[in-house]
Order: structure tokens, then C-alpha cells, then sequence
């Protein structure tokens, strides 16, 4: 037996693929309810029996054609690493359609186990099932499993051993016998050239004339392919359809034949929960406003609820953890600099970043409520018309989505994408998108300016963002990327019912990505800005370096409505390596004079009192949060009683006009993605694209909020 | 007829797909082959795309698509 199995995971989109590798190896690989959610090659590891596995999750085809990017990856690991076996999960209240792959992947002749996944709803719909018999006429172990239950896991697993030991390959689909002979003829000079990959799978490929394949046979042997030509002609002849009709239908064919004698299912069937829900969510009345309600309501919920928490965490961040921080430094005796580094710079920005981490949670939370629901597909499927009036895709609506979390997986879920300009355009597209990360630049200016309004205001900056993306897209479509718009078929999954441990792992495992790059890069650029702020040390900021910088440039940005305080310039700079450092700046900035602690006479005996505070108001901000969800439709009507504002807040009080303040806003949320951003798009499309973004989001977002600004001042604001 | 003119929750049997390639292979992977019965589901509020239910599975398709798609009403 060998030490090491390499196992690739094959099957349709949406099956519960990466489900089931999770449930096996206990990784936290990305799962959610529509079909493409795994677009790229991802590994995991695991210990079973003494064996260890490489467990490589493909993303789903429906077949092994190579015509997505999707195909081709699967076609291409599938061929050249030759895993030690497959598994092929099948969705097993579908079987038909799921049975047209297995019937592909039986002629590359690698061990093979089928499992059945989703056999709880299987079940639950009183389908019935020959095991036995399956077994017998694939050839192969078919194993019924509940991935997300964690069901029939080990037995997938024994399986797998069981098949590599004995190298139980599926059998193979026979078709009809003008077809099979044609076959023969061909797998005999495939022999003869001495073809590398299974002879039985490179004659049907050549015989379905799959360009990919072929090329890639090619460039290994010589071969006259006039011979498999004729042949083309005399089947097409016989049966009046191109080879690959004649093929297909004769293996749907052999399906429906096997289906037949294994599979029943009872003849009164119930309506289902799917059909109930679609009758409201896709009704042609509702639909739509139903959808801008759902997604308003989100961001309400996000907003009025994360604002109490906010309002602690900043409490105990900067009045709690700062005070005795700054308190304990004074006591040390540590050189002014450094204080002055460690609070002003460090904490002033970090600090401020990591209190909107509440407000990232419950975003996540929601995010993963949408992707695990099976809502997804449904909005593309009520947008595609919209986006298809600007050229664009319904399918490039859901990356657009997933974008309203983070640019970065936005960019990769582009790969759903079945075409390549498609998939350029959207990922051009998602920057504008505003991402959790640019919330607290929302939560902070709305705060203070928009105290009556917070959620509306944001909702607005959403609906901009997609607005200025949807003309974007409409201008990009004429000039640069013009062309037919390609077909709208897509799956639409049945709705599930996500866990709380479900949607807990998602939103968690995002939180802590978003604490993490607070502790390193965020950390990071607040040190190298505060550098840039202090040098020359002791100079006013006015005349540091990144001072007389930006109060060198900030003549751009007058018309675009904040070219009037430089520090609003400063704060976007450092703002390039991630959207939350524009708020951690502005804390540097404009807090500038509290960092006053330092020099404060603390009451070092009033820690106990401070820290006893700290915990009732944290148990006080909860009740906020519920009264602010469930008891105000009109947004903060409890908070809206003039709160008291913190320094820094004032101090940017003091140097903006409400008007000013949504022109930065909106400047934010348009302004070039973030560095990870950029780099998923290099590492996606290379050099051009990152250059095309980088012109599209400097130019665009200056001109809309130039607009903005003067348009807003002609109104009188 | 066409499976773009078949009315909102009328069931019909496929005939003929036609299209090039990549269309034709696309539906008939999703399970639209010849003999198979399907069903009109729900239109799109804006009119485009419909969704279709064939042998279970929830398929939307724009109409210029489903015009490719010869069915026979039932
Ligand atoms: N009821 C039920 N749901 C499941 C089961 N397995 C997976 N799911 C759900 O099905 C959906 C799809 O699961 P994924 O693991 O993302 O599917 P996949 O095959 O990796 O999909 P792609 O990456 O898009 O190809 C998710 O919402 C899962 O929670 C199962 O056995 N039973
Ligand atoms: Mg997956």
C-alpha cells in the first residue's frame, strides 16, 4: 500500500464537493449554496489508517469538455497528475445529470469511488435506491453521504483504500456498435503512435474533436487525424447530428436505462419548500423590491446594531486600554518619541480600525446567511436582465455580491464566468464595490455628520457604488470590451437551511482575517505614517514630510470637494494598502492633540472602577443594539440625541461640511481597490488589467465626486 | 413551438436544440436532451431570463436562449 494517496475530488457545481472534504480533513475550505463557489485547485490534508491523503477539491463541471477555465483545470490535473483515485460526488437527489460526468470520468481509468451526497434530502423526498445493483453496473463502490451532517464520511475514506488496493476502475459506457467500431479503428492507431494518456478516453476525445485534448496529445505524438476525420463524417452522416449529440444522447441514454432499474421515486410528490419560498422571492411583482428590501434591511440591521458596540469597543480601546497604556509608558519613563509613537501613532489607528470589528462581524454573518442560503443564484437570476441592458452577465452580478465582503474573493469568484472578457470587465468592475473594510470610513463620517440618517446614507454609498459600476460597465462594453454577451444558463439550488455553526465559521473566519492585517499591516502602515508625520521629529505636522506632500498635491481634490484639508489628502495615501488605514490615518491625524494622556495626572488607584465600567457598558450596549434593531424603524431615533463626540470625531467635525464629508466618502468608496485587490487581479490577469484598473479608479472617482460636490453646492448645501 | 413562447406553468417535451456549440452543450449537460419533459416555472420580473424544472433541477435561461430549444406543449 502506498504512503501517500492523492485524491481528486470530481463532481457537478453545487454537490457538496468541498462539504464533504471539509467534513473529512476538518479544513475550513469555502462552501455555499450555488453552483461555482470553488473556481480554483485547493488542498487539503488528512491521516486515515495510517495513510495520509491529499485531498485536492476541483471545482464542479458538468462535464469534461474543455470549454470554462473550470474544465479545463479539472481535465488538465485530472490527466497530467493521474491522482491515485477519484472520488466523484454526486448530487444524489439529481442523479441523471450527475451520472453524465461519471460516465466521462470512467474513461480515464483511474480508481474511482461514488458518492452520494445530500442523501438526508434524498431521503427526505422518499426517493428510493438499488444500491447493490449501482454498484454492479458502475463498477465501482457507491458510498450514500450527508457532507454537512458529517454522514458516511469514514466509509468514503475506506473506500477510497479499498479501490486503490485493488485498482477497481468504473466500467465504461458502451455505445451503439457503429459508433464502438469507428472507436476500435481509432484506439488501434492511438496504440500503435504510442498515445500516453488512457487510449479508451483519447479516442472519444478525438472523436468529439475536443481542441484542448487534442493539442495537447499533438505536441506529444505524431498522428494524421484525416482518418479520425472520415470517420466524423460517415457517424454524422448516419445519424443527422454533430459526434457529439450522437455521443451524449447515447449516454444519457445508457443513464436513463440504469436509472430505470435502480432508482424509484414515489409517485405523489409534495411540494416542496423551494417552490413556496420562489413563489414570493421570484414573484414578477415582488421579486425585485423584495430584494432592495432584504438588502436594506441588511445593511440597517448592520449599521444599528453594530453602533453600540462600536461606541464601547472605542470606549475601551481609547478611554479604557489607552489611558493605562499610556499611563504605564509615562511610569516607565520612556523618551517622548516613543510614547508619542506607540499612542499617537500605533493605537491612535489601529485602535480605531479594530473598534468597527463588531460591525465586520454581523456584515459577515449576513454575507454568509446570502451565500448559504441558495439566495445568490436568485438574485442573478431577477438582475440578469439589468445587467444584460449594459452588456453585462447576471452570472457577474454574484461576484459583484460577494464583492460587498471582500474585493479580494470577488475577484476569484469572476472565474463562474464562462468567458474571458466577461470575467476582465467584471473584475474591473468589483472595486467598486464597497467592501466591509470601507465601512468604517461610512461609520466614522456618519457618525458625525449623518447621525439621523446613518443607514440611508450608506445604503446610498452601496447603491452608488453599483450605479457608477453598472455605467462603468456600460461605457467599458462600448469602447474596450465590445462583443456579443454570452448565454444566461444557470442552476438554480434548492434552498437550504445554513447551521449556526455554518454561518458562525464563515463570519468568524473573516473577522479574524480582518483582525489579523489590523495587527500586522494596518500596525504596519500606522508606523511608517507616523514616520512620515514626525520627520523632521518636533516639526508642527504641517511640515512633515507626508504634510508638505500632501499639502503640495491637495489642490486636485478641491473641486472633488475635500482639496481643502490636506490631512483628508494624507489619510488616502497610506489608505493604498488598505481601505480601514484611511480611518486609522484620519485617527493619527486629527487626533493629534490627544494623545494628551501622556502628560495627565491618572489616578493609577481608579483601574478597578474603570475596568468595572468598561464591563457594564458592555452589557449596556447590548441592549442598545436589541432596541435599536427591533424597536426603531427610523434609524437611531434613541441615539440621535447629540452624543457626545470623541477627539478626534470633533476634530473632524470642525473641518468638514456635510456636504464635504459625503464627497470624501463617496471618494473612498470609488477610489483604487486595496493592494491585495490589485494583486488577485495581476495574479488573474497580469499587468494590463491592473494598470486599466488603476486609470479606471483614479479618474472615476474624482469626476463623480467633483460632481457630486458641485452639483451639492449649486443646491445650496 | 419554441421553449421562449411556451406560457408561464405550461409543461412540454423537447424536441430539437439547436445553437452552436457551446450552447447546445451547455443546455444539453444541464439535462436538456431530446424526450425530456419540462416545465415553466417562473418569468424574471423584468420579463428575461425564465427558469425551467426539468427532471427536478431548476435551470434559467434567457429567452433568446430558449428560442433554440424546439419543444412540443402537452
Ligand atoms: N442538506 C445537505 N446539504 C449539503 C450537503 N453537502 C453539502 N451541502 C450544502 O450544499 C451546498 C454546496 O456545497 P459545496 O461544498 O460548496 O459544493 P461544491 O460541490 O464544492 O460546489 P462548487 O464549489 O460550487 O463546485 C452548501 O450550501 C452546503 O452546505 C449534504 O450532504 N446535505
Ligand atoms: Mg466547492
Amino acid at each position: 500500500m502506498k504512503e501517500r494517496i492523492v485524491i481528486a475530488f470530481v463532481g457537478n457545481p453545487n454537490v457538496g464537493k468541498t462539504a464533504l472534504i471539509n467534513a473529512i480533513s476538518g479544513a475550513q475550505l469555502k462552501v455555499g449554496n450555488w453552483p461555482g463557489v470553488t473556481v480554483e485547485k485547493k488542498e487539503a490534508f488528512f491521516t486515515h489508517r495510517g495513510v495520509e491523503f491529499r485531498l485536492v477539491d476541483l471545482p464542479g463541471i458538468y462535464s469534461l469538455s474543455p470549454y470554462t477555465l473550470e474544465e479545463r483545470i479539472s481535465q488538465e490535473f485530472l490527466l497530467e497528475e493521474r491522482p491515485d483515485a477519484v472520488v466523484n460526488v454526486l448530487d444524489s437527489t439529481n442523479l441523471e445529470r450527475n451520472l453524465y460526468l461519471t460516465t466521462q470520468l470512467a474513461d480515464l481509468e483511474i480508481p474511482t469511488v461514488v458518492v452520494l451526497n445530500m442523501w438526508d434530502e434524498f431521503q427526505s423526498k422518499g426517493y428510493q435506491l438499488d444500491l447493490k445493483m449501482l454498484e454492479r453496473v458502475l463498477g465501482v463502490p457507491c458510498v450514500p453521504t450527508a457532507a454537512t451532517k458529517g454522514k458516511g464520511v469514514d466509509e468514503v475514506l475506506d473506500a477510497v483504500l479499498e479501490v486503490v488496493e485493488k485498482s477497481r476502475v468504473p466500467r465504461k459506457v458502451r455505445f451503439k456498435r457503429i459508433i464502438e467500431e469507428e472507436l476500435s479503428k481509432i484506439e488501434k492507431r492511438l496504440k500503435e503512435a504510442g498515445c500516453p494518456y488512457p487510449i479508451r478516453w483519447s479516442a472519444v476525445k478525438l472523436l468529439e474533436g475536443d481542441g484542448f485534448f487534442s493539442e495537447k496529445l499533438f505536441s506529444k505524438i505524431k498522428l494524421d487525424v484525416s482518418f479520425v476525420e472520415e470517420a466524423v463524417e460517415r457517424i454524422e452522416a448516419h445519424y443527422g447530428d454533430d459526434v457529439e449529440t450522437v455521443l451524449a444522447e447515447q449516454r444519457y441514454g445508457y443513464i436513463n436505462g440504469l436509472l430505470k432499474e435502480v432508482f424509484k421515486r414515489p409517485i405523489q410528490h409534495k411540494m416542496e419548500l423551494t417552490d413556496i419560498i420562489d413563489k414570493v422571492l421570484l414573484n414578477r411583482v415582488l421579486g425585485l423590491p423584495v430584494f432592495f428590501v432584504m438588502v436594506y434591511l441588511m445593511f440597517k440591521v448592520t449599521f444599528d446594531g453594530s453602533a453600540p458596540f462600536i461606541d464601547w469597543m472605542d470606549g475601551f480601546i481609547n478611554g479604557f486600554l489607552g489611558k493605562w497604556i499610556s499611563y504605564l509608558l509615562y511610569q516607565a519613563h520612556l523618551p517622548g518619541w516613543l510614547r508619542s509613537l506607540v499612542v499617537g501613532g500605533i493605537f491612535q489607528g489601529v485602535g480605531l480600525v479594530l473598534s468597527f470589528i463588531p460591525l465586520m462581524l454581523i456584515l459577515y454573518i449576513f454575507m454568509a446567511l446570502l451565500e448559504e442560503s441558495g439566495y445568490m443564484a436568485r438574485a442573478a437570476f431577477l438582475m440578469d436582465r439589468v445587467m444584460h441592458a449594459v452588456g453585462l452577465h447576471g452570472k457577474s452580478f454574484i461576484p459583484l455580491v460577494i464583492g460587498f465582503g471582500c474585493n479580494v474573493p470577488a475577484i476569484l469568484a469572476t472565474r463562474t464566468l464562462e468567458n474571458e472578457r466577461d470575467r476582465k470587465l467584471t473584475a474591473l468592475l468589483v472595486p467598486f464595490m464597497s467592501c466591509g473594510a470601507r465601512l468604517p470610513i461610512y461609520a466614522l463620517f456618519t457618525g458625525i455628520f449623518f447621525v439621523r440618517h446613518r443607514a440611508e446614507v450608506v445604503f446610498l454609498m452601496y447603491l452608488l457604488g453599483m450605479l457608477v459600476s453598472l455605467i462603468v460597465g456600460l461605457v467599458l462594453r462600448r469602447t474596450v470590451f465590445s462583443g456579443e454577451a454570452p448565454p444566461f444558463i444557470m442552476e438554480l439550488p434548492p434552498y437550504r437551511l445554513p447551521t449556526l455553526k455554518m454561518i458562525w465559521n464563515s463570519a468568524w473566519f473573516r473577522t479574524k482575517a480582518f483582525i489579523r492585517k489590523a495587527g500586522t499591516i494596518i500596525t504596519l502602515a500606522m508606523v511608517i505614517l507616523w514616520l512620515f508625520l514626525n520627520i523632521p521629529f518636533g516639526a508642527p505636522v504641517e511640515k512633515s514630510l507626508l504634510g508638505r506632500f500632501s499639502r503640495g498635491i491637495s489642490f486636485v481634490f478641491v473641486p472633488a470637494g475635500f482639496g481643502h484639508d490636506w490631512r483628508t489628502v494624507a489619510a488616502l495615501i497610506p489608505g493604498t494598502a488598505a481601505k480601514e488605514i484611511v480611518v486609522g490615518a484620519l485617527g493619527q491625524l486629527y487626533g493629534g492633540a490627544s494623545s494628551s494622556y501622556s502628560s495627565e495626572e491618572i489616578n493609577p488607584g481608579s483601574f478597578r472602577e474603570d475596568l468595572k465600567e468598561q464591563v457594564v457598558s458592555f452589557f449596556g450596549a447590548f441592549k442598545e443594539a436589541f432596541r435599536n434593531i427591533f424597536m426603531s424603524w427610523k434609524s437611531s431615533v434613541f441615539s440621535g440625541e447629540e452624543e457626545e463626540l470623541g477627539e478626534v470625531a470633533k476634530s473632524i467635525a470642525h473641518s468638514f461640511t456635510p456636504l464635504q464629508a459625503f464627497c470624501y466618502m463617496v471618494f473612498c468608496l470609488l477610489w483604487m481597490p486595496c493592494i491585495s485587490t490589485l494583486g488577485i487581479i495581476y495574479q488573474e490577469f497580469g499587468w494590463s488589467m491592473v494598470g486599466m484598473s488603476l486609470a479606471i479608479t483614479t479618474i472615476v472617482p474624482w469626476v463623480v465626486s467633483s460632481l457630486i460636490y458641485n452639483v451639492g453646492r449649486l443646491l445650496g448645501y | 413551438m419554441r421553449l421562449s413562447e411556451l406560457e408561464l406553468g405550461k409543461e412540454a417535451v423537447v424536441v430539437h436544440i439547436g445553437g452552436n456549440g457551446f450552447l447546445k452543450r451547455r443546455l444539453r449537460e444541464m439535462g436538456l436532451v431530446k424526450g425530456e419533459k419540462l416545465k415553466v416555472e417562473h418569468i424574471a420580473p423584468l420579463g428575461d431570463p425564465i427558469e425551467v424544472v426539468i427532471k427536478g433541477t431548476r435551470i434559467s435561461l434567457r429567452k433568446s436562449e430558449a428560442d433554440l430549444v424546439e419543444v412540443e406543449q402537452l
